[in-house]
């Protein structure tokens, strides 16, 4: 997955969540400044998760301060396998 | 098939299971507890139920026998460890301030007592004791289930509701997923003429201090005991088998040197010094594997700082029974959407239960008087947890809420 792909599919889910248009999210802008705090960020995990199918563990995205920290995270994990996650056998 | 044909299984007779098959029964669904236990004896002393939970046993009319049981708290109140004033608090009772922002109320009750309720109005022969799971095997068209004593079922739908240390679990997702905290407790119920030192006994209140924490709140008809959980950031691996340990007499209140004497009075007065290790579940990416799905501890165990265990259980119970009944030929996406309704809101509390453990533990300095000001938020910072409403949560998903199904069955 390439990284554009990754933040189309990040700020969709940013988007949606912050109430505001995906095509005003980019890599550079703050969770903060988009009004996304610590509970409203576990929406924005967890919808990330389902969207990529990959496990944002609880100590790496408490760290995240912008929307390409989520990002950079996330194509990290699409292209190495989740760490630490459980996938279950289906 | 029709809804009543659906032969549902539900592992584990604790607060969830029993919950679920309440819930099923509310929109005329049948079901079956499988409890390894060879009696109903919930553990874990006292529960505190909320709001959140209380509205829906609230629909189903058990509220008043409930009441009979419990102690409404009068205030919520975090004191500091060693001199003990009063850092912030919140009414409950006074001035019936927690029904009137939450629309139901907040019970502190011993866990046998709610478990008595609830067995009694699901119905005791509806709950198998002596049947510990021992397998799973799914088949094309349902799901068969293999008992320690020797007992075969045969399900359309298993729940595991079997807790932290889930056996549905693991089949579900192939781990073992449960995860100490570095944190451990001691409990115990007091009777509150045991307690001479305690400001507002009737009170729930948290004494916050370094690397520990004392919680407490009045259960009983009449607030006559107090139920108290002592957390401590130690050990900081687990190694036992087993959840609790004996400890020596003089182990839980050595681990509270120089807190107030409230404190180390409750601590004292308690018969049994046992420590518990505190354990929750890793975050799980799936609740569900064909005809199996998970629900409360087993699928989001979470750390008991918020009081949430239980509720989130309950919650999680009527959820999955209205889906459920709204489409029991397609558990595929019955299981998907109770994940995508449940999950971002347990996820949410899991974390910061954990985090709440940290901010409990605080030294005296300027991190706690941080905290010291978080607490004082109560309602603006927490109050999510306390007005989540299934029903409505169902309704904007667009499941029918309780009532209209009622009505239309």
């Amino acid at each position: 997955m390439t990284q554009d792909e990754v933040l189309a599919g990040v700020a969709e889910v940013v988007g949606r969540i912050a109430k505001v248009d995906p095509v005003n999210v980019g890599a550079e802008q703050s969770f903060a400044d988009l009004g996304i705090d610590s509970v409203t960020m576990v929406d924005v995990v967890v919808a990330a998760e389902d969207r990529f199918g990959v496990m944002l563990l609880d100590d790496d995205w408490s760290q995240f301060t912008n929307v390409g920290d989520a990002v950079g995270y996330i194509q990290q994990l699409a292209a190495t396998g989740p760490t630490g996650a459980t996938q279950p056998a289906r | 098939m029709s809804d009543s044909d659906l032969r549902v299984a539900i592992i584990g007779g604790g607060i969830g299971g029993l919950s679920l098959g309440l819930a099923l029964r509310e929109r005329g669904l049948r079901a079956d507890v499988f409890e390894q236990a060879p009696e109903l004896a919930e553990i874990g002393a006292a529960i505190a139920l909320s709001a959140n939970a209380l509205r829906e046993y609230a629909r189903l009319g058990l509220v008043d026998e409930l009441a009979a049981a419990s102690t409404v708290p009068t205030e919520l109140i975090y004191r500091h460890w060693r001199d003990g004033h009063r850092i912030a608090a919140e009414p409950v009772a006074k001035d019936n301030a927690y029904v009137e922002r939450f629309g139901a109320p907040y019970f502190g009750i011993h866990r046998a007592d709610l478990q008595k309720t609830l067995s009694t109005a699901f119905g005791v022969e509806n709950v198998h004791l002596g049947c510990r799971l021992v397998n799973l095997v799914q088949q094309s068209d349902s799901v068969v289930l293999e008992f320690a004593n020797g007992r075969v079922e045969h399900a359309d739908v298993v729940v595991g509701a079997d807790g932290v240390r889930s056996t549905v679990r693991r089949w579900v997702t192939g781990a073992d997923d449960m995860v100490y905290s570095g944190t451990s407790a001691f409990r115990g119920i007091v009777p509150v003429a045991n307690l001479p030192s305690l400001p507002d006994p009737q009170a729930i209140q948290f004494w916050m201090g370094p690397d520990a924490h004392l919680l407490h709140y009045a259960i009983g008809g009449h607030g006559e005991a107090v139920n108290f959980f002592a957390v401590v950031n130690t050990p900081r691996i687990w190694l036992p088998e087993a959840s609790v340990v004996d400890v020596a007499d003089e182990v839980p209140v050595a681990s509270f040197r120089g807190w107030h004497p409230a404190v180390t009075e409750m601590i004292k007065a308690a018969s049994s010094p046992i420590r518990w290790a505190l354990f929750g579940v890793r975050p799980l990416l799936h609740w569900y594997r064909g005809r199996v799905v998970i629900l409360g501890d087993a699928a989001h165990g979470m750390l008991p700082h918020h009081g949430q265990g239980a509720n989130t259980s309950i919650e999680d119970a009527f959820a999955l029974a209205a889906l459920l009944t709204e489409k029991p030929d397609d558990l595929e996406s019955t299981f998907a959407q109770f994940q995508v309704l449940r999950r971002a809101r347990t996820r949410k509390i899991q974390r910061s239960s954990w985090v709440t453990s940290g901010l409990f533990h605080l030294p005296d300095g300027p991190a706690a008087e941080a905290r010291n000001e978080k607490v004082a938020r109560f309602v603006q910072d927490f109050g999510w947890i306390h007005e989540y409403d299934v029903q409505r949560a169902l309704h904007s998903a667009g499941v029918a809420p309780a009532a209209a199904a009622q009505a239309r069955a």
